[in-house]
């Protein structure tokens, strides 16, 4: 809370301004029934018209003054909560780009997407009516009680029943009414994600011919959240006619007891009618707590939700004697014992891994799932550090780069080719700033993808990404190859990003990148690709089990010709 | 520094309000008849309805009452220092003051019942809808739209029969009761109370102009900021690997600016809204003050104290009904028009009865023909001609290009879609003679995804036959090549999986797809490319595992790599919806066609 809070600081003068304000209205509003008691007495029961005018006019400018503080309270309320929402959004995604990629992990993308969007924005929300009507329903409550005591202090003992009856009861019914809610969100979102399962599995619930067995599922659950929701909406709900009973109850004691003094003439009609009016408007605001600690209680969460983000200090950074990095000329890589253990968990992914690629050379790398593969991969821009053994580029430890000249000589291509919304310039051109069109369409040329570009309606201006046209999985990831080829760079890496290409177009793509000066790493499921390698790394669980040519492989590796033979089948395997 | 600082907020850059892209807003068509079909589930609790209507009006006038005794105490026994008759006229006001709570506590009580009633027979429809919907339909559509048919269009019925309904009913009662009884005391003062009305019309007018294309750009800028964050985080790998992360954030700035003007501007001016409320509220009490106390001390137009009184808080619940109106009218609108939506998908066509001779067909042998068969889609044929035969416990494997007609033959096959013309027929009979369901549960179905529900493995595999034991299903699952790795997890077979199947490979998952046909004991199967996607070793597994689900059941595969195809019984190759090859590997082989190319392309990388 306390972090989120400091981001309010540069806005202290327009908070105080905003409060001032605010409390300006309030006052108004407090004297306004004060005034028309005194009316009433001096004016219309003495008949004097003056004091009517006097006291009428006094009302009448007082409210055009009051909403000219509401509208400038307007601004500052509107300039501070909309000027702090956009400081913490700037700088939490500048924090979020620091993080390690170990911190990222722990987020999935959609809770930090949440935080963007709902949590700052209930926050900010809440800052807003917090500067303008939040902490006035409690002053309001107190003036209101005061000026009560001002104008008629026996009167108003009253409110010392009521005021605290009523608070009380509004918590009480607010805390209960919230585990309430909480429990039928809990089956809404069993009726959501039944639904769900249903729609994405509809082909199979038919094939299966589960469709009574699922409505007598989803029935179950949907009834459930009916009736959760019927009896909490009828307990909140019942809450608002036992406040408003009590409140007038309150009206009928202080017209008895106004009664009753006035024939002992202690007091005047004017005052009962100045603390009818009070009475009413405490209790109005009493009613609106409920709404008031809903709010704060939502803002609390979120709160301590981006809280979280700010929390995490565990930034990338290079080592501290980078300023003379060395520069990466030739590209060759090689692990020496390298082991690594993911850092939230505790069985390692990698064991005493060790390999050498020297300049030009091509590694290929294949496994089962979860072998391992992409987290090697992940070691070489350090996307990840190893827990133990060594990685040397151009016989210099990784760690003696700089983060920044390490990853300008790395093209990665990632095992799900994401775009970004733009045109595919723009996306290709994203591998180097300051991208000619004539090196664009060089790379594209060698990914194999210019072709199919030229075809699409606004060729190289289509828009790709979140809103743009629809590119099938194939060509994506030509398009992302060709974003990592223009960079021109010394390693290259591909993780199993030529899967959904056919045969043909797989193998012109290779050759095209054998005019490329660098080494290359490759992580695929197909041996027609592995087979193009210098060399194949078969891991097996986080261990090297075998490194050698295909051919030498196919004598050696028991689990190699199983996979050769699996994808080519037996017959073949050996008439060639 | 310090007056520059307080001069910063009225300083902001004018955000332009016209130029907003005409985004039409989502109203109803036919708001008639989706009213009438609202009505036809309120219908339902016609008694509790008539029942809160009532209590609206009781409780309104109610209302109306209060305020109304309260006064008429101040003037006949405060002012006048009179006692008796008080101590009765207190009685009835806490009689008035307790019905009025009773009457608001069982108007919500029953409006409640009906509303979640209503919900829930709606919620219920849509479900069995979706259910008798043909395939093509969920094939045509994103989930993401249907999802939101269920959740936001239904909660919104929901609210706005929760709250809305009564409110607007209750606020028209009051305004006019409010309005008659005030002219009953004092057409004067009510006519001073109305002047506040022309200046309310215009100022909201002035406001709601402006806040609505602000919002909606507003709303326009937080999608595109939604979007960039979900991007770069998806992204973050790629933006890291290439040192991109200044240019990133320096793109999230401009946007997020664009967002904080059109932000500050919408809320700036929506909080008018309150202000003008109040001030028109303290501007007509001093009006009321003011008028009422010149008049009262002329004696004219039946002007008292009480009746000032009573005028001050019937003014404050004149304008609030007006400010209630206008709000509630609003979320009515969209609540139709989401009504429109879910009835709409209540109107889709069904999937086609079964055919009134249709009949159940109890074993089979699981003998297919296909004879002249052709299917076409939306004008387009897709199918042409197609005639082959699957004798019992035979294999057929379909290949060919994306479009060529693979999954469309499984599709007729198991009837998601009715062939046009020619004749599909099971152990001789015509399919489409044959009861759906019957037809179905002949048939065993392992798709790409193998879709696996939220619950434990045991019940996952089990959807094949509901009533299998425990015994059978781990039987079903050694048989799968699936014991293995279940026993291994923490809770074994009571793991529990989630809709990504988290904890379990892709591989995995279709082991136990394989598991779940397995115990449905099918006399026909039918595979769906259930091997692509899968590294190697595990496809080792299942090729294993499906090679011995196939023993003894007529079995229809597409797969994409040729050697999941290779020992096949028949083989099928298809190109724009037409057979061009068939026989068994080493006929086409040997015939070197279309097959032979594309085996040897794959052969030839193997040899290099």
């Amino acid at each position: 809370m306390k972090t989120i809070l400091s981001f309010l600081k540069p806005y202290k003068p327009h908070i105080i301004v905003a409060y001032s304000l605010m409390l300006f209205e309030l006052t108004i509003e407090l004297l306004l029934p004060f005034f028309l008691g005194k009316m009433i007495n001096d004016g219309v029961l003495h008949k004097d018209v003056q004091t009517i005018v006097m006291w009428g006019s006094i009302m009448i400018t007082l409210a055009l003054f009051s909403f000219g503080a509401g509208i400038a309270n307007s601004f500052y309320a509107s300039h501070t909560s909309w000027g702090f929402a956009t400081d913490i959004r700037g700088k939490m995604f500048q924090h979020i780009q620091r993080f390690s990629f170990a911190n990222l992990n722990k987020y999935p993308t959609s809770g930090l997407v949440t935080r963007f969007t709902n949590d700052v924005r209930q926050i900010q929300h809440t800052i807003f009516m917090a500067l303008r009507i939040m902490t006035r329903a409690p002053l309001l409550v107190i003036g209101g009680v005061i000026m009560a005591f001002i104008v008629n202090a026996k009167l108003a003992l009253i409110f010392l029943i009521t005021v605290p009856l009523l608070t009380s009861f509004v918590l009480w019914v607010l805390k209960k009414g919230t585990a309430m809610f909480n429990q039928v969100q809990r089956y809404v979102d069993r009726v959501n994600r039944t639904m769900q399962e249903n729609l994405a599995g509809i082909r199979l619930i038919k094939a299966f011919l589960r469709s009574n067995h699922e409505e007598k599922r989803f029935m179950k659950a949907n009834k459930q959240l009916a009736d959760m929701t019927q009896s909490t909406f009828r307990f909140i709900e019942a809450s608002m006619p036992i406040l408003l009973f009590v409140m007038n109850l309150s009206l009928v004691f202080i017209i008895w007891f106004g009664h009753t003094q006035s024939l002992a003439g202690t007091t005047s009609v004017g005052e009962v009618v100045a603390i009818v009016n009070y009475a009413l408007r405490v209790s109005m605001a009493i009613s609106m707590f409920t709404f008031i600690i809903l709010a704060y209680s939502r803002a609390k969460a979120s709160a301590e939700r981006i809280q979280q983000i700010f929390a995490v200090d565990v930034y990338e950074r290079d080592e501290e004697d980078v300023k003379n990095s060395p520069t990466i000329s030739d590209g060759t890589i090689s692990f020496h014992h390298v082991s690594f253990t993911y850092p939230s968990a505790k069985q390692p992914v990698l064991h005493d891994v060790s390999f050498t690629i020297e300049r030009g050379e091509k590694l290929a790398i294949i496994g089962a799932t979860g072998s391992g593969k992409t987290s090697l991969f992940q070691l070489i821009p350090r996307l990840y550090d190893v827990s133990s053994g060594d990685i040397f580029i151009d016989q210099e430890p990784l760690t003696s780069y700089s983060l920044d000249h390490l990853r300008k000589n790395i093209g990665y291509v990632p095992q799900s080719s994401l775009l970004f919304t733009g045109t595919i310039t723009e996306n290709i051109a994203w591998g180097k700033t300051k991208a000619t069109i004539d090196e664009v369409i060089q790379a594209t040329r060698n990914a194999q993808i210019h072709e199919t570009i030229m075809n699409l309606p606004d060729q190289y201006e289509t828009k790709v990404g979140q809103k743009g046209v629809n590119l099938s999985g194939g060509q994506k990831q030509r398009i992302s190859i060709a974003r990592a080829l223009i960079r021109q760079p010394k390693i290259l890496m591909l993780d199993d990003s030529t899967s959904a290409l056919d045969v043909a177009t797989e193998s012109r793509l290779l050759q095209a990148i054998e005019t490329y000066d660098c080494t290359m790493l490759i992580i695929t499921q197909k041996i027609s690709t592995a087979i193009r390698a210098d060399k194949i790394l078969l891991l097996d669980d986080g261990k090297v089990l075998a490194l050698d040519s295909h051919e030498e492989l196919l004598q050696s590796s028991n689990l190699y010709q199983q996979i050769v033979a699996s994808q080519f089948g037996k017959e073949n395997l050996h008439a060639h | 520094m310090l007056i520059k600082q307080l001069k910063r907020p009225f300083q902001h850059k004018k955000v332009p309000i016209s130029h907003v892209s005409k985004q039409q807003r989502k109203r109803a068509k036919n708001t008639l008849g989706t009213l009438k079909r609202i009505w036809s589930y309120l219908a339902k609790e016609r008694f509790k309805l008539t029942l809160v209507i009532l209590m609206v009006v009781v409780s309104s006038a109610l209302s109306l009452l209060g305020p109304y005794m309260i006064g008429v105490a101040i003037d006949d026994f405060i002012v006048t220092k009179k006692s008796t008759g008080l101590g009765i006229l207190l009685i009835w006001l806490v009689f008035i003051f307790f019905m009025h709570s009773l009457s608001i506590f069982l108007q919500n009580y029953w409006m409640v019942g009906i509303a979640q009633q209503t919900v829930y027979h709606l919620r219920a429809d849509l479900f069995h809808q979706f259910h008798r919907l043909p395939i093509s339909y969920f094939d045509k559509r994103q989930d993401g739209d249907l999802m939101s048919r269920i959740t936001n269009d239904i909660d919104n019925i929901n609210n706005t029969l929760n709250q809305s309904v009564i409110q607007i009913f209750a606020s028209i009662l009051t305004l006019f009761g409010t309005f008659g009884v005030m002219m009953l005391l004092s057409p004067l003062l009510t006519f001073v109370t109305m002047t506040i009305i022309p200046i309310l019309v215009i100022s909201m007018r002035w406001i709601t102009k402006r806040t609505g294309p602000l919002y909606k750009r507003q709303q326009s800028h937080l999608g595109e900021l939604n979007g960039y964050v979900e991007e770069t985080v998806s992204g973050q790998h790629i933006i890291k690997t290439f040192s991109q992360e200044e240019r990133v954030t320096c793109e999230f700035n401009e946007k997020n600016d664009k967002l904080y003007q059109t932000g500050f501007w919408a809320l700036t001016i929506s909080g008018f809204i309150p202000k003008v409320m109040n001030m028109l509220n303290y501007i007509s009490f001093g009006m009321i003050a003011l008028v009422g106390g010149l008049l009262a001390i002329k004696g004219m137009g039946n002007v008292t104290v009480g009746v000032i009184v009573i005028f001050t808080e019937y003014a404050r619940q004149f304008t609030r009904p007006l400010n209630e109106l206008s709000n509630q009218f609003n979320i009515l609108l969209s609540a139709v028009a989401g009504a429109e939506r879910v009835f709409a998908v209540m109107d889709e066509e069904r999937e086609e009865t079964d055919e009134k001779n249709a009949k159940e067909l109890p074993i089979t042998t699981g003998h297919i023909v296909f004879d002249q068969v052709s299917f076409g889609y939306d004008h387009t044929p897709i199918l042409k001609n197609i005639s082959f035969e699957a004798k019992p416990g035979e294999s057929v494997a379909f290949i060919g290009h994306t479009g060529a007609g693979k999954t469309t033959i499984i599709n007729l096959i198991s009837r998601f879609y009715n062939y046009d013309t020619g004749k599909i027929s099971l152990d001789g009979y015509d399919i489409k003679n044959i009861k759906r369901s019957s037809l179905r549960s002949h048939m065993a179905f392992v798709l790409q995804d193998s879709f696996l529900f939220h619950g434990t493995i045991r019940e996952n595999i089990r959807y094949g036959r509901l009533e299998a034991t425990d015994e059978e299903v781990e039987k079903a699952a050694m048989k799968a090549n699936a014991h293995e790795f279940i026993i291994q997890l923490p809770d074994g077979y009571d793991t529990i999986l989630d809709q990504h199947g988290s904890g379990i490979s892709q591989g995995q998952k279709q082991l136990l797809a394989i598991a779940r046909a397995f115990i449905a004991e099918p006399a026909i199967l039918i595979l769906d490319e259930a091997t692509s996607n899968i590294d190697t070793v595990t496809e080792l597994k299942i090729q294993e595992a499906l090679k011995e689900l196939m023993k003894g059941r007529t079995s229809f595969m597409i797969a994409h790599r040729l050697t999941t195809i290779q020992e096949a019984d028949q083989i099928i190759v298809l190109k724009n919806g037409t057979i061009i090859e068939r026989g068994n590997h080493e006929q086409l082989f040997s015939l070197r066609g279309h097959y032979y190319t594309l085996y040897s392309e794959q052969l030839r990388e193997i040899v290099g």
